[in-house]
């Protein structure tokens, strides 16, 4: 990681408080003549944008209209049916389950795997710490349906079956393998004489974990918590599996009431996709922001 | 660093050199190991074991001994599932590779607009599979798709009904969902390149596509271990959306490991070899993890040594 | 219930598989939870000992479901049901962890067939011979050929209840009228009609042959009128090398000769029937004919604009093939649903189950609801609660094709043991991808009889 800013500190080892502002200086000469980034971006960006626009405007069509009309163009009668049958399903409640299913799984999953990983990165020469690494590693290629049956056991054991938090604690173990991976690469990258001069500052490994290591890992932690969110978010086999009551219910398990016994609902399947989605997009595209400067906070001297 | 927080009690233990300090930090990975031994470990030893046994899924549990293992590995099926899963992993990584470094380094600029094309590029994402099924068997109808909305008969193709074309279409939309998150990840890897590094070949005269190549690409070498190892390891277990949409098929063209170790144990209710699959799988996983961090870093702390 | 429960394809689909070392957490948890683990009566609440029931959630289906249980607890307030409900796909996957863990609720409500074999091979359900002795009146009025699905090794292990739901086939009126045709008659006719549509341009056969069992219901039929229902028999019941019969081998080769003479829509592969793409193509003209299951009516009838209610839908049972041996008559298809009782349960709780299952789904109100919601219930006489409402014609026609048909075959993949379902379908997609030939078909098949 850069230490160097725009503007000359006195310190090396210094970072300004302004993180986006950094990058800033440096990609302006870098990229101002990206031109293949540029094209692939915008390519991209129709690739992921038709797929995207067909979900919104099929889910004002109504069913049956759905194979009569183009399916490339706007409804003639824009229809709020499948939004309101949405809506009308309880999707207020499994919303709010999902919130709280999601946000109770990662943010310590996160911690967590933070600081494993630099134990793992920084801890040297530890059997138990390579151990730790292997197993994590492993953890990796563990299909989750293949071990859900002992998952559902040791719940039902932990008497947390059909409670959010018995949702929660798999989640969890399940969001650490990719999280070590990313962060102890990240805070593997960082280099060395930042650390060298924190220690020469007097500064305990836990004070160099928590403001040097956890902001300058930042754009992993955040890389991390938005694709385990996500994954948690869209999780179907564990609520499917660990509730039975309909009030514990989760957003996935939602969308499928609208797959009936003889087909699919395709315009309601669509409605609550846009409304399952559509929070979330905004929340990440505010709180990715918060997050960055949040996490740039407690960094400083 | 206001770091005060250096009290003299702390202070001689961290003067000693290398700035580690051997043994004072496991216990920091103790929480995170807790939970995935728990709700990890411990139920894939019962799938190991579950392999050496009989069992339908429902009823009793009886020792099978060797005879999953030889049913698995007897079965030209399993075979056809790896030949498969490791076409599928190889040409997914070779086309996400190269066009999440592309966006990535794209996405890294500061322009605003970037970053609202990074905001569009997560709704993938944040599908989930069923909603991806829904919506792609929707657009690849022969009938009622994109093709029939656009007129443009090259888009109505027996897409999901031909072999060839249907392992294309799953390599094409497991691209589409994840390469935004590995463009995300190298976004990152791209910001933490020393501006300096790009200062000093501009100096020397380096044009934009070698510094790309020289810079840009030796620096991000660990984003490139740990966006391969999730990419490759991921496409192991990764199974959801080619189920969802081709279930395996046309036939068995798209029957990753996963996918016969689903039909295997769930709806063919074979849970010893299912379980068998199941360890090929995680072993499978594991050595390639372990492949890719030798290529890569040698040992956990080459990095340090390198220095910047 | 239909053939799509068993092969739609959804994210739902994980394997479930376990734990060796949960072996003594599986007894642990039997001995120490008792009844309160997830699936036993212990939400029942203050009623005292009832039951829980878990079925398939789904309009109208559900809203019938709930109402049997509902009159029911009003007359057993002392035995409450508590029901449970669960989208299909995710309720095998539900019902499959929980029989594993030992958790199954007292009711279980099935499909039948070989999903209700593995249950009973592994000592899950109660055998109800008895029941059935105590219930004459109740055995009587249910179709007969609803129990087939229900036998396992001559013994009955769960009640027939619900719908009967045939697999008919559906032409176009319009279409047929545009190109100046008649509907089919006979096997020769649907070859002949086949040349006749394509050459306007128009699909013969709608299919959506992305779901796999779409095309197997073909297959059933063809078997069926060519050779009779004895055909499959011998496969249901493991004969050896059952699939090479030569009348299979000449079903599975004029199945072919219809595939390769481009009788169904081009690109059939692509297309889903769980999006109802296949029904669009039927009713919006697209397509002249298409063979599906009768649940496909009333989503024609409120996707298709006046389609149905122009008149325009004719339907019709699968015609002969000349010199078949098989009864024109006969049909396949879903013969009933099913209930059956854990024999996990307490006696107490199988005790209201049973009392459940004698009393609750053959009431009047009950089968008018069936009927109601477009459905002919597997019961006798069903059809003088039919009325003349704009339906009545293809309720009626449902009837007698349930009451009249000397065998009605259980769809295939229900009614064989799962491992050889998912190699049967297999089979099916490649044959109809024309990558192999009936022979090759049948000695894969072979390989897997009595697995």
């Amino acid at each position: 990681m850069s230490t160097t800013t725009r503007t000359p500190t006195p310190s090396d080892t210094v970072a300004s408080p302004r993180g986006p502002e950094r990058p800033a200086g440096r990609r302006r000469s870098l990229l101002r003549s990206n031109w293949l980034g540029g094209l692939a971006g915008w390519v991209w960006m129709l690739v992921v944008m038709v797929p995207v626009y067909w979900i919104v405007i099929s889910s004002f069509k109504t069913q049956s209209n759905f194979f009569a009309s183009n399916p490339m163009l706007p409804p003639d009668e824009w229809s709020l049916d499948s939004y309101r049958l949405v809506i009308e399903s309880d999707f207020v409640r499994y919303f709010a389950n999902s919130v709280v299913v999601t946000a109770g799984a990662i943010v310590p999953a996160v911690l967590m795997s933070f600081m494993a990983s630099y134990a793992i990165v920084r801890g040297g020469d530890n059997r138990f710490l390579r151990l730790s690494n292997s197993v994590f590693l492993m953890g990796l290629a563990i299909p989750l349906q293949a071990v859900i049956i002992p998952v559902y056991l040791i719940i039902i054991r932990m008497r947390m079956y059909d409670t959010l938090g018995g949702m929660i604690l798999p989640s969890i173990a399940f969001a650490i393998p990719l999280s070590v991976l990313v962060l102890s690469n990240f805070i593997r990258d960082v280099p060395r004489e930042l650390f060298e001069s924190m220690r020469l500052d007097g500064a305990s490994e836990w004070t160099t974990m928590w403001r040097l290591a956890f902001p300058l890992t930042r754009p992993a932690l955040v890389t991390v918590t938005i694709y385990n969110a996500l994954i948690t978010w869209n999780n179907f086999l564990l609520p499917l599996i660990l509730t039975q009551d309909p009030e514990k219910r989760t957003l996935p398990l939602a969308l499928w009431s609208f797959q009936g016994q003889y087909g699919v609902n395709v315009p309601a399947v669509l409605a609550s996709v846009v409304l399952t989605t559509l929070p979330i997009l905004v929340f990440y595209a505010i709180g990715r922001r918060q997050l960055l400067s949040g996490l740039t906070a407690g960094f400083g001297k | 660093m206001s770091a005060a927080s250096g009290t003299a009690s702390d202070a001689p233990s961290v003067t000693r050199r290398g700035g580690t300090r051997p043994g004072a930090l496991w216990w920091l990975a103790v929480p995170a190991l807790l939970f995935f031994t728990v709700f990890g470990v411990l139920p894939l030893l019962g799938v190991v074991g579950l392999s050496f046994a009989r069992w339908n899924g429902i009823g009793a549990i009886t020792p099978g001994g060797l005879s999953a293992w030889r049913a698995v590995l007897g079965d030209p099926g399993l075979a056809h599932s790896i030949w498969v899963t490791f076409e599928i992993m190889a040409v997914s990584w070779l086309v996400q590779t190269p066009a999440s470094i592309l966006l990535g380094t794209f996405l890294a600029g500061p322009q605003r607009y970037r970053a609202f094309l990074a905001v569009l590029y997560v709704v993938p994402l944040l599908l989930s599979s069923a909603a991806i099924a829904v919506t792609w068997k929707a657009l690849l109808d022969p009938n009622f798709g994109l093709g029939a909305g656009l007129g443009w008969d090259l888009l109505s193709q027996n897409w999901l009904g031909e072999g060839a074309l249907a392992v294309g279409v799953v390599i094409f939309i497991v691209s589409w969902q994840f390469v935004p998150f590995h463009a995300l990840i190298y976004q990152g890897g791209v910001r933490q390149i020393p501006r300096s590094l790009y200062e000093a070949a501009e100096i020397d005269g380096a044009g934009r596509v070698r510094q790309f190549f020289s810079i840009t690409l030796p620096q991000l070498k660990y984003t490139v271990i740990t966006s391969s190892t999730l990419m490759v390891v991921g496409s192991l277990t990764f199974f959801d959306l080619i189920f969802v949409l081709t279930a395996g098929g046309p036939g068995d063209a798209t029957r990753v490991l996963a996918v016969e170790m689903y039909q295997t144990g769930f709806l063919g209710n074979q849970m010893g070899p299912a379980s068998a699959i199941a360890v090929i799988i995680v072993f499978s996983g594991l050595v390639i993890a372990q492949v890719l961090r030798r290529l890569g870093g040698r040992d956990p702390s080459a990095s340090e040594l390198e220095g910047m | 219930m239909d053939p799509q429960t068993q092969t739609r394809p959804s994210a739902s689909r994980r394997s479930v598989l376990a734990f060796v070392a949960g072996l003594p957490i599986t007894a642990a948890t039997l001995s120490a939870c008792g009844s309160s683990g997830p699936g036993s009566a212990e939400s029942s609440g203050g009623g005292g000992t009832g039951a829980s029931f878990w079925t398939l959630s789904g309009k109208p289906q559900e809203d019938i479901r709930q109402q049997a249980a509902d009159e029911f607890n009003e007359a057993h307030s002392d035995t409450p049901i508590e029901v449970t409900l669960f989208q299909n796909d995710a309720y095998k996957q539900k019902v499959k962890t929980a029989l594993g863990a030992g958790q199954a609720p007292t009711i279980l409500w099935g499909w039948g067939g070989g999903g209700l074999k593995s249950w009973v091979d592994a000592g899950q359900v109660e055998d109800l011979t008895s029941f059935f002795d105590e219930n004459g009146d109740l055995k009587d009025k249910i179709f007969p050929a609803a129990f087939g699905a229900a036998t396992v090794d001559d013994t009955v292990y769960a009640l027939p209840c619900e719908t009967v739901t045939p697999i008919v086939l559906y032409w176009n009126k319009a279409v047929f009228d545009q190109v100046g045709v008649q509907p089919p008659q006979s096997w020769s006719d649907i070859l002949d009609l086949v040349p006749a549509f394509n050459d306007k341009g128009i699909a013969p056969f709608s299919l959506g042959g992305q779901s796999r069992w779409t095309n197997m219901m073909w297959l059933e039929f063809l078997f069926d009128r060519i050779g009779g229902p004895e055909v499959f028999q011998a496969v249901f019941d493991g004969e050896k090398d059952a699939w090479s019969n030569p009348d299979a081998i000449k079903a599975l080769t004029e199945m072919q000769k219809l595939i390769e003479m481009n009788g169904f829509v081009k690109g059939f592969a692509s297309i889903t029937a769980d999006s109802n793409a296949d029904q669009a193509l039927l009713y919006t003209g697209k397509a002249a004919m298409m063979l599906h299951g009768a649940w496909t009516y009333g989503g024609m009838k409120n996707d298709g604009g006046d389609f149905v209610s122009g008149g325009n839908l004719g339907y019709m049972n699968f015609p002969a093939v000349e010199g078949g041996k098989g009864d024109p008559s006969n049909s396949v298809g879903n013969p009933a649903q099913y209930l059956s009782i854990s024999s996990k349960a307490s006696d107490e709780e199988k005790k209201a189950a049973m009392t459940f299952l004698a009393e609750s789904q053959f009431t009047e109100s009950i089968q008018q609801a069936w009927i109601d919601s477009g459905n002919i219930p597997v019961a006798q006489g069903s059809d003088a609660l039919i009325g003349d409402g704009e339906d009545a014609d293809w309720l009626k026609f449902q009837y007698d094709i349930a009451s009249n048909a000397n065998s009605f075959v259980q769809s295939w993949d229900q009614a064989l043991p799962p491992a050889q379902a998912e190699v049967l379908l297999d089979n099916i997609a490649k044959l109809f991808q024309m990558s192999i030939g009936p022979e090759e078909f049948a000695t894969n098949l072979n390989a897997v009889i009595g697995t």
